[in-house]
């Protein structure tokens, strides 16, 4: 294998310097996917039919907690890469492991906000509105939440492997995948909430 | 310690909260939707740039270039999907 030393080990070998191009190809399907989402809910936005308009369910606390923790997620989760540049592997589980727990904490607070949606009669089949916003925030939910298990796994493999090239490759494309996610809560966070309930 | 928490990363978390705070003001200040929504678009698109250049290094390695190009292309078609579809079905051409 042929490991270019002056380069960060995530980026050490062909293969993993492709992996990342790769992963960044990817991300930008995910834009356009997520567009996809936005579009439809700001057209639907209004047609709330005999349900509940946005401004009547969305809560400013939970969605504030969300926000919060998925912030703070991405920036631990960007020391965590910073920590695996320093070849400190122990730093770098430790801060791959607050992001999880942050992660799990939004998810939870996630979870909590549809149970609150489901008991305030917004659900799939109620509106377009309600179908859309349960549609879009269910994307980004299922990504953290398969997230979550990506980062576990990885957590596990440099357990036992520690920092190689490979699981240094992982842990970065993972890293951006989190970022990508952080990105996509602000946009929710912006348009589908604040504009709601502005 | 101080190493593993580079200024660059804490200073764009600071800076990615404090755009949160500004975007929170459009809910708890009265203001026009206007204005309103004129703070969210720059402080959403300022957020994912803050993220995009400290937080996922978009701009090092030698396929930076591509990168750039795949985002631009990314964000154009998400822009015109959005608001081409606006244009044509919300805003008045139907």
């Amino acid at each position: 294998m042929n490991v270019n030393s002056t380069q960060p080990l995530e980026y050490s070998t062909e293969q993993n310097r492709l992996n990342i191009l790769g992963f960044w190809i990817f991300l930008g399907c995910e834009i356009m996917l997520f567009a996809t989402l936005f579009t439809s809910y700001f057209i639907y936005e209004n047609r709330t039919g005999s349900g509940p308009a946005g401004a009547e369910i969305f809560e400013i606390t939970p969605v504030l907690i969300e926000t919060i923790l998925l912030l703070t997620s991405s920036f631990t989760i960007g020391l965590a890469v910073n920590a695996m540049r320093l070849g400190r592997t122990k730093a770098m589980l430790g801060f791959l492991a607050v992001t999880l727990v942050l992660g799990a904490g939004f998810l939870s607070v996630e979870i909590y906000e549809f149970i609150h949606y489901y008991h305030v009669g917004a659900t799939l089949q109620t509106s377009a509105f309600t179908g859309m916003l349960l549609t879009t925030l269910g994307t980004h939910g299922a990504h953290v939440a398969f997230g979550l298990f990506w980062g576990l796994f990885i957590f596990l493999q440099i357990k036992k492997q520690g920092l190689t090239p490979q699981t240094a490759n992982k842990s970065f494309i993972f890293s951006l995948y989190w970022h990508f996610l952080d990105v996509m809560w602000i946009f929710i966070f912006s348009f589908i909430y604040l504009k709601g309930m502005m | 310690m101080r190493e593993l928490f580079p200024m660059k990363q804490v200073n764009g978390f600071i800076f990615s909260l404090l755009l949160t705070v500004i975007a929170l003001s459009v809910y708890f200040l009265d203001m026009s939707f206007e204005l309103g929504i004129t703070i969210l678009l720059i402080t959403a698109f300022v957020q994912a740039g803050v993220q995009l250049i400290i937080f996922m290094h978009a701009g090092e390695g030698e396929d930076s270039k591509t990168i750039y190009t795949t985002l631009y292309y990314g964000v154009f078609i998400a822009l015109a999907t959005v608001f081409g579809s606006l244009l044509a079905m919300v805003w008045g051409y139907f």
